[in-house]
């Protein structure tokens, strides 16, 4: 196994008393104090997360734009400069390589944000696909490091560090520095909550990290971030996504654009192909965790619960699950197979928890 | 990381507590087990009139972020269970030891000898990570 990678703001986490643990090749902080402290201070108040192990992708050049919308499913060409579009990029068969956000900074300028643990695969799957457009493609991810500033106080806490910060709308981005510095600032997030995501060179976010340490932010982990995304049913990459799957399986289906004149994988995704459908689940009793069998009303294996995890908000097991949509019951009882024993479990339509993001 | 062990319990290697009162033995997790979990927010275990054999799993503690099986100290039946530990979980991270889990009835005694002190569990617990 290669050696792990820190990020620059590792020895903070580790004086903080963060536990840490390996994730996606990363030494990472899973908490400081209690998961549940921190994702109800997220919910409630303001809570940072350092996710500085995130890839940085920059496309600049006169078909910068074109490039990032032809690489991804959703539409890139008609959002305004200034918007960040979520996107799953595809492959020509449909399946996901992985799922990121793509920001349009300036005209012909764009960054796009992925997952730490694809940084690689999707840089190598990006620069073959990048014959005839008229613009540099390049990795910045070791040059930045990442905050992600979540919670209903992140914008009053925010506006004391950074020079300039207007109501941006959410899912938009904005340049702008904190003292001589400058940053990328983003409304987007991976709670459900308002929220900056400020990238910035190593040193930026080194000091805006501790100062707003100073100021009484709560630290949090990966673990904290999980129940959040959950909570408001954002899929995570390698557990609804992954290679074998295409974004309807994975309730995506919001994020193609098939009317696009071209993208990755539209002549396979214009079909709407579909083998599996991602549920949302609630229980009574009982915690539903990934890989646990998902029953019909016959006691039947009809899908797998993808994420699991106890809600901090509902104090109830809730979970994301990939049922076969050829076995996908009528009636909608499931029940999950918890250590043999079937609990029943409830079909829900909207996220188990309303975020509170504009 | 700081652990509170008491002297007159016995202790397994999967950080259950036992504490022997003739022939019944009162079983729960230690303070050392619920800080490494964090936030424990369900507890499974079996009902009165179970049978336990020492070493075989016997019920489930979970935190937010992982399941641990429990590991039977003791051979016996379960002659009672904490219900208010089952409705609360979060008992347990504020108090361990008052935070028993199930009551034993103990088929052989000679089992208790092969269980840890405390001066042995707190070894093992400053070698084992």
């Amino acid at each position: 196994m290669s050696e792990l990678l820190r990020t620059n703001l590792y020895d903070e986490h580790v004086k903080l008393g963060g536990k840490i643990v390996p994730f996606a090749g990363w030494e990472m902080p899973v908490q400081y104090t209690s998961v549940k402290d921190e994702a109800l201070a997220v919910r409630n108040s303001v809570g940072v997360f350092d996710v500085s192990h995130m890839g940085e992708f920059f496309i600049e050049g006169k078909d910068a734009e074109a490039f990032a919308d032809y690489l991804v499913t959703n539409d890139i060409l008609n959002a305004p400069t200034g918007k960040a579009v979520y996107s799953p990029l595809c492959r020509e068969n449909g399946t996901v390589v992985d799922d990121l956000i793509v920001y349009k900074i300036a005209p012909e300028r764009v960054m796009i944000c992925v997952n730490a643990s694809n940084i690689e695969k999707d840089f190598d799957w990006m620069k073959t696909k990048k014959t005839g457009f008229d613009c540099s493609f390049t990795n910045l991810s070791h040059v930045f490091s990442l905050l992600a500033l979540q919670g209903p106080k992140a914008l009053e806490t925010l506006k004391s560090f950074v020079n300039e910060l207007p109501d941006l709308e959410y899912y938009s981005v904005f340049e702008t520095s904190i003292g001589s510095h400058p940053v990328i600032l983003a409304r987007t997030g991976y709670t459900g909550e308002d929220g900056f995501e400020i990238f910035g060179h190593h040193q930026t976010i080194k000091d805006l990290w501790k100062n707003l340490m100073a100021v009484g932010v709560t630290p949090c982990g990966l673990a904290a971030r999980d129940v959040l995304r959950l909570e408001v049913c954002y899929p995570l990459y390698g557990h609804e996504l992954n290679d074998e799957v295409n974004p309807y399986d994975a309730g995506l289906a919001w994020t193609v654009k098939p009317l696009k004149t071209k993208f990755i994988g539209k002549d396979i995704l214009e079909s709407k192909p579909a083998k599996y459908k991602l549920v949302k689940l609630i229980l009574e009793k009982g915690i539903p965790r990934e890989g646990y069998a998902v029953l019909n009303a016959k006691n039947e294996v009809i899908g797998q619960v993808t994420s699991g995890t106890m809600s901090v908000v509902l104090n109830k097991g809730i979970c994301l699950a990939r049922i076969q949509i050829d076995k996908a019951p009528t009636d909608e009882v499931f029940s999950i197979d918890i250590r043999n024993k079937a609990y029943p479990a409830q079909l829900v339509k909207k996220p188990f928890v309303t975020g509170g993001h504009k | 990381m700081s652990t509170n062990i008491p002297s007159n319990l016995n202790y397994t290697k999967e950080h259950e507590w036992t504490l022997t009162e003739g022939d019944i033995v009162t079983i729960g997790i230690t303070d050392f087990a619920q800080s490494a979990l964090g936030d424990i927010v369900f507890v499974e275990v079996p009902e009165v009139g179970a049978d336990l054999k020492v070493g075989a799993t016997f019920g489930v503690v979970e935190s937010i972020k992982s399941v641990s099986d429990l590991y039977s100290p003791i051979s016996g039946e379960v002659i009672a269970k904490n219900n208010d530990v089952e409705a609360s979980p979060e008992k347990i991270n504020q108090d361990a030891y008052g935070s028993w889990l199930i009551k034993v009835k103990m088929k052989d005694h000679s089992e208790i000898n092969k269980l840890l002190s405390a001066e042995q569990y707190q070894e093992f617990c400053n070698t084992s990570h």
